[in-house]
């Protein structure tokens, strides 16, 4: 291949990059549109409010739970063999895991459970031509489809970040108890937690359960050709959403500290 | 082939172009439909079919070349003003689309609430009536799930009949069912151009629904009409390629990718 044909390649990939981005955006602006017609089944919303905790609390539970046991015990010992002051290991793990860790493990857990459920089914309503159907019904696809997923995702996504922190918590404290001899009343101390960690942690998983929805819908609304089609959209659903939430954290937190100055 | 100015006819595409990237699949398909008609487009898989009758209902758009439906040029419309178009348009898919979630009357009922603002009552009604035309009366409460693939296709073919559409567009109405059930579907369409007036696009490679139903048939060959007439005009041809396409046979003139 000459150096010629290879930069044409390399152009044309980027024009496809480029219209797809493009395209992205409108689904996830006609989806947030959607989210104010009301254009979907009555009862949907809960419909995939069950689907999405359904599919997630057990897997999200467990993770937090080893997470929660390992950063405690991984960071005593490092603070025994330093200081041998363990007071500050309950507060600062709470506010990193309102900050950080909570809302960006559990956006990466539903990224690979609700964004590939999410673009299987859209994406096997493309390849039969039910979304074609549907679009002929006068009905439009981001409203009927991804705009009650939206919706789900956004307070799910919330409940589960708040159960991922208390349950991540929970297991930190017992193990502090239980290896260290630390006493609860000063693991279980939220005195360190500022509303700067709220908001950030917030706006973090909110920013992500935006992004899923969105990203997995658009992959399933692109798949063309068959079940193989599918299982490319479903790939493409979590590598790509994947991908949002890790790029999300980044800025938030960059945001967060430009602007803020980490909050202090 | 008379001139496109022709009063009788009802569709007509111009020179239409549609590409996919660098994948080209219509290359100037110039072809015309008239009122009432049972049009067959016939072609090998992967030439275009599906593609240029989604043309006719917005689903795709031509990059090149015009779409006209009786009198007026449609290719250009925005999705707004497709709107109208698509009420007197109506396609049956390629693949049973009916909604899993609901039951047979529920999915029929479907467009004639959306689209023509009928209650849920009186479009339940109206669902069973239809249902009932494509004799799956006793069906209506059953979910399409539970349904074999020839009682989908009439289930689907009443719910786009809802919207008394002027034009139905048949993609492979009778592939993947058994011959009874494919000449029921074939009498169901020519019915509803002699009975209702109805002008039907089908696309088909089901060589008993071709000879048997077709007023007129285009072959779509390398992006174009490769031929289009009657019945008789296709069983007379002598062209090798219609010829090859016609008897089915693997040797022959038509080049196919991949072969
Ligand atoms: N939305 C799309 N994006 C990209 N390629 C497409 C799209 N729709 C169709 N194609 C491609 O266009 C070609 C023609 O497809 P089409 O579905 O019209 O074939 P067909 O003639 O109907 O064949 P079949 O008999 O198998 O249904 C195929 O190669 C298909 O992959
Ligand atoms: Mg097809």
């Amino acid at each position: 291949m000459s150096v010629h044909t290879r930069i044409e390649g390399l152009g044309a990939r980027a024009i496809a990059a480029s219209h797809a981005g493009a395209r992205l955006f409108v689904i996830g602006a006609k989806s947030l549109r959607g989210v104010f017609d009301r254009d979907y089944p009555k009862g949907e919303v809960a419909r995939q409010m069950y689907v999405v905790g359904n599919k997630s609390l057990l897997f999200i539970a467990i993770t937090m739970g080893f997470l929660g046991m390992v950063m405690v015990i991984q960071s005593g010992h490092q603070l025994n063999r330093v200081t041998g002051d363990l007071s500050q290991l309950g507060p600062q793990f709470l506010k990193l895991f309102i900050q950080e860790f909570a809302p960006t493990i559990t956006a990466l857990m539903l990224s690979t459970r609700v964004g590939a459920g999410i673009a299987a089914e859209v994406g096997s309503m493309k390849v039969t031509e039910q979304i074609d159907a549907l679009r002929l019904s006068g009905i439009t696809p981001t409203s009927y489809l991804i705009a009650p997923r939206l919706l789900a995702c956004l307070s799910m996504g919330s409940i589960l970040t708040v159960i991922a922190i208390v349950i991540a918590f929970t297991a930190g404290g017992i193990s502090a108890w239980s290896v260290f001899g630390l006493n609860p009343t000063a693991f279980f101390d939220s005195s360190m937690v500022r509303t700067y960690d709220i908001v950030i942690g917030s706006v973090k998983a909110l920013s992500y359960s935006l992004a899923i929805p969105i990203i997995s819908g658009f992959c399933g609304l692109e798949a063309r050709g068959g079940s193989e089609g599918v299982g490319t959209a479903t790939t493409s659903a979590v590598i790509g959403s994947s991908f949002a939430v890790l790029l999300l954290d980044f800025m938030i937190s960059g945001i967060g500290l430009m602007v803020f100055g980490g909050g202090v | 082939m008379t001139s496109s100015a022709t009063p009788s006819s009802l569709i007509e595409f111009r020179d239409v172009h549609k590409a996919f990237g660098a994948k080209r699949i219509l290359q100037g398909l110039t072809m015309e439909v008239g009122r009432q008609e049972v049009f067959f487009i016939i072609g090998t898989s992967g030439v275009g079919k599906s593609v240029t009758i989604k043309h006719l209902i917005g689903l795709l758009r031509v990059d090149q070349g015009e779409i006209h439906f009786d009198g007026e040029r449609i290719d250009n419309l925005s999705e707004k003003h497709f709107y109208p178009v698509r009420k007197r348009i109506g396609m049956v898919f390629q693949h049973a689309t009916l909604f899993d979630s609901m039951s047979l009357r529920e999915n029929v009922a479907l467009p004639l609430r959306k689209h023509q603002g009928l209650g849920t009552k009186e479009a339940l009604a109206k669902s069973d009536e239809l249902l009932e035309r494509v004799h799956m009366g006793n069906f209506a409460h059953s979910s399409p799930a539970t349904l074999s693939d020839g009682m989908k296709k009439r289930a689907a073919i009443a719910r786009t009949l809802a919207m008394e559409p002027q034009v139905v567009l048949f993609d492979e109405p009778t592939t993947g069912l058994d011959p009874v059930n494919a000449r029921r579907i074939d009498r169901l369409i020519r019915e509803l151009s002699d009975d209702l007036g109805v002008t039907s696009i089908v696309v088909s490679h089901d060589l008993p629904s071709i000879f048997g139903i077709a007023d007129r048939i285009t072959f779509i060959y390398q992006g174009k009409a490769y031929k289009s007439g009657t019945r008789q005009d296709f069983e007379q041809s002598g062209d090798p390629i219609v010829r090859q396409f016609i008897s089915g046979n693997s040797h022959g003139p038509m080049e196919t990718p991949g072969f």
